[in-house]
């Protein structure tokens, strides 16, 4: 049972992973917590589904498609909604964050209808037994392709060019661009990884739990956020073990019979952790720069 | 400088003559309006997670309308449907119900289709002294608000017992799990029900599990199911969740199907959890029989399907349909459209025939309406999708 539970946790996990990294990014280059990444997610979800029922393709077709769709919004919404106010008060890139993920919303209300949208099953159910333990195709897909997105992420970060220009931007932007890096096209390329991401997991989240909805970027984008926080802002691994951290303590709380509390779990570790970490569990002490 | 301002003042006070010029017409006609006809509001929800329920209440409370006016209308006047749209928000729930009131000035209130929500709106009728007639709530607590509060449900309180006492006696169960919906008024009354009816029947509950309407997530619950024997999973909740539920269960290998009330009672109990829904039973005020003795609900059903592109009602248009009917016959005896005066024919309703059935409305204003139908998913006659199936009518009885 705790075996099984842990897997249930940590599928979870992977999928608040997946928009945490999001989050994290974007807020370790321009500072911004970009609340319209869990409408991003939700896109994913729809282009998804839409791409299965009325394209009739392949899942992982569908889920390229939603990652192409989710990249173009992604870097278009920056574009037009915080790249303007970028030399502005903090303040103001964050309120038109909240208006692109109403408008986001409402969106898609008026084109997918209010009503929760059944996702199509894909993928057989095949379970596999390991012991006690049984696990269901769609959870190893789930798992095996988000480890793949999460290391394939350290590596261009480490390794690429494009991703040693995100790191020199997130340490100091101002002297980054000085040094003739090409801030606007790393700011985008950030987005376009992030949404890619996000994404992803909205495809996965749908096809694991078989509903989408136009508001669930709301939730599933306030608790990605919260890992977020809780692995330390700006820090990428931070991201990924908040998020699997977060997805297991939750499931533990409803397997320990506490079902009703689940979303109040995600907030209340949050509170608790910032209360004795305040720059969460991997991130860097905050450094005043002169 | 002065002749700009002689001509701005000049401007000023022909448009605010025009104004008022247009404010008194549009009330003479408003009056004329109201002396011709008699108002009753809807409150439910045309968007919004329980669309389903609201938009099916009004479909049935508008052919209501259609065939009181097409007769004659009533009280010589004709009879017209105000909408209240609270988008499935207990926030927007008190607002809509206000406004009912206050500018559409409505006698009666049909709604809302569920408890929790006919709970909010409830206490602002009372003080309105306007009759409120849910045609879905069926949680408790609900006519215990105020005399001017009524509804012409089957009430869980009599249901549940009947349908625990079939599953207990005719199927056989003995064991069961029991999963509760906690943010939700309703599942958290129908629980403790069934918990009291499963008790009675001798009937044993191996685990409760709890989950919230919105959850998508389900696998931790279902994991708790799994190590337990039982024969079936008694589900309070609403569909969107019992279908996805159910989805799990089958997605962990589990056999067992699921009985809940009729807050399940909408295709998208399939269209969330597809062929793991099958075999699972719901217990409902109104089923469209095709066997029905009853007239008045062939001719329901049947004008239904005609204008619906032949598709059968479901027990909120019935009930919606229904609950015109009874308002309008309680105007008809009163001889007044005045809540104060149609209240008291209205609670003195005794063997009413409609559509859904039998309806006596007891002195505590509570309603008993016989039969109560089981149904049940069973794979529709074109084969790609499910439909509703009736497993059994049981009498219902007061205690």
């Amino acid at each position: 049972m705790f075996w099984q539970q842990l897997i249930n946790g940590i599928t979870l996990g992977a999928t608040y992973a997946l928009i945490a990294l999001g989050y994290t990014m974007v807020y370790g280059i321009i500072q911004l917590i970009n609340f319209a990444h869990g409408e991003i997610y939700m896109i994913g979800a729809f282009v998804g589904v839409m791409a299965v029922i009325v394209f009739k393709v392949n899942i992982f077709i569908a889920l390229l498609m939603a990652i192409a769709v989710c990249i173009l919004i992604g870097v278009s919404v920056e574009r037009i909604a915080y790249k303007p106010l970028r030399r502005s008060t903090r303040l103001a890139p964050l309120i038109s964050a909240i208006g692109v993920s109403i408008f986001l919303q409402t969106l898609m209300t008026l084109i997918a209808g209010p009503q929760a949208v059944g996702f199509p099953q894909v993928i057989d159910d095949q379970l596999y037994h390991i012991g006690s333990v049984t696990v269901s195709k769609v959870q190893l897909i789930i798992l095996f392709l988000a480890s793949v997105m999460m290391v394939g992420l350290q590596l261009i970060i480490k390794y690429v060019r494009i991703g040693k220009a995100m790191r020199a931007a997130s340490e100091d932007y101002d002297t980054a661009s000085l040094m003739g890096i090409d801030v606007n096209r790393v700011i985008s390329f950030t987005f376009a990884i992030g949404s890619a991401l996000a994404a992803a997991g909205g495809v996965m989240v749908g096809m694991y739990f078989n509903s989408i909805h136009p508001l669930m970027g709301v939730m599933a984008g306030l608790k990605a956020f919260c890992a977020a926080v809780l692995g330390g802002i700006g820090s990428i691994p931070g991201a990924m073990l908040g998020g699997l951290f977060l997805g297991v303590a939750e499931v533990a709380g409803v397997a320990l019979g506490y079902g009703g509390y689940r979303d109040a779990i995600a907030f209340t570790l949050l509170i608790l952790v910032l209360l004795f970490k305040p720059t969460g569990l991997l991130g860097r002490p905050i450094q005043r720069k002169v | 400088m002065n002749k700009k301002l002689i001509s701005l003042i000049t401007i000023l006070v022909f448009s605010l003559l025009v104004l008022a010029g247009c404010g008194s017409s549009g009330s003479q006609d408003e009056q004329k309006a109201a002396n011709d006809t008699i108002k009753i509001g809807f409150l439910g929800a045309k968007t919004g997670g329980h669309a389903s329920y609201g938009l099916e209440t009004l479909k049935g409370m508008k052919m209501a309308v259609e065939d009181i006016n097409a007769a004659g209308g009533l009280l010589e006047k004709e009879l017209v449907i105000a909408e209240g749209d609270h988008g499935s928000k207990n926030s927007e729930a008190s607002i809509v119900t206000d406004k009912l009131i206050s500018s559409d000035k409505v006698v009666a209130i049909v709604g809302d289709p569920t408890t929790g929500l006919t709970k909010i709106a409830a206490p602002i009728a009372q003080q309105n002294q306007v009759v409120l007639l849910s045609a879905g709530a069926v949680g408790t607590g609900v006519v215990e608000i105020g005399d001017y509060i009524f509804r012409d449900t089957l009430l869980d309180a009599l249901a549940a017992p009947a349908v625990t006492k079939y599953c207990a006696e005719t199927l056989g169960w003995k064991k069961v799990a029991l999963v509760t919906s906690i943010n939700n008024d309703y599942s958290v009354g129908l629980s403790n029900i069934f918990r009291d009816a499963l008790k009675k029947y001798k009937v044993e509950i191996v685990t409760e599990q709890q989950v919230k309407d919105g959850d998508t997530d389900f696998s931790a619950q279902v994991t708790n199911l799994s190590g337990k024997q039982f024969d079936g999973i008694v589900f309070t909740g609403y569909y969107t969740e019992g279908g996805l539920f159910m989805k799990e269960v089958r997605k962990q290998g589990m056999k067992q199907v699921l009985v809940g009330g009729d807050g399940l009672l909408s295709p998208v109990l399939w269209e969330m959890g597809e062929g793991a829904v099958e075999g699972s039973m719901v217990y409902t005020g109104f089923a469209p029989d095709p066997n029905t003795d009853n007239a008045k609900t062939k001719t329901f059903i049947d004008k239904y399907k005609s204008n619906n592109d032949n598709k059968l009602p479901d027990m909120f248009s019935a009930q919606g349909y229904d609950a015109v009917m009874l308002l309008a016959d309680a105007m008809k005896n009163a001889q007044s459209s005045d809540p104060k005066v149609f209240r008291d024919s209205l609670a003195q309703t005794k063997d009413w025939k409609g559509v859904t059935g039998t309806i006596t409305i007891r002195e505590n204003r509570e309603p008993i309406k016989s039969p109560v139908y089981l149904l049940k998913v069973a794979p529709a006659s074109n084969g790609n999708s499910w439909e509703w199936k009736i497993q059994a009518a049981i009498p219902v009885t007061a205690e």
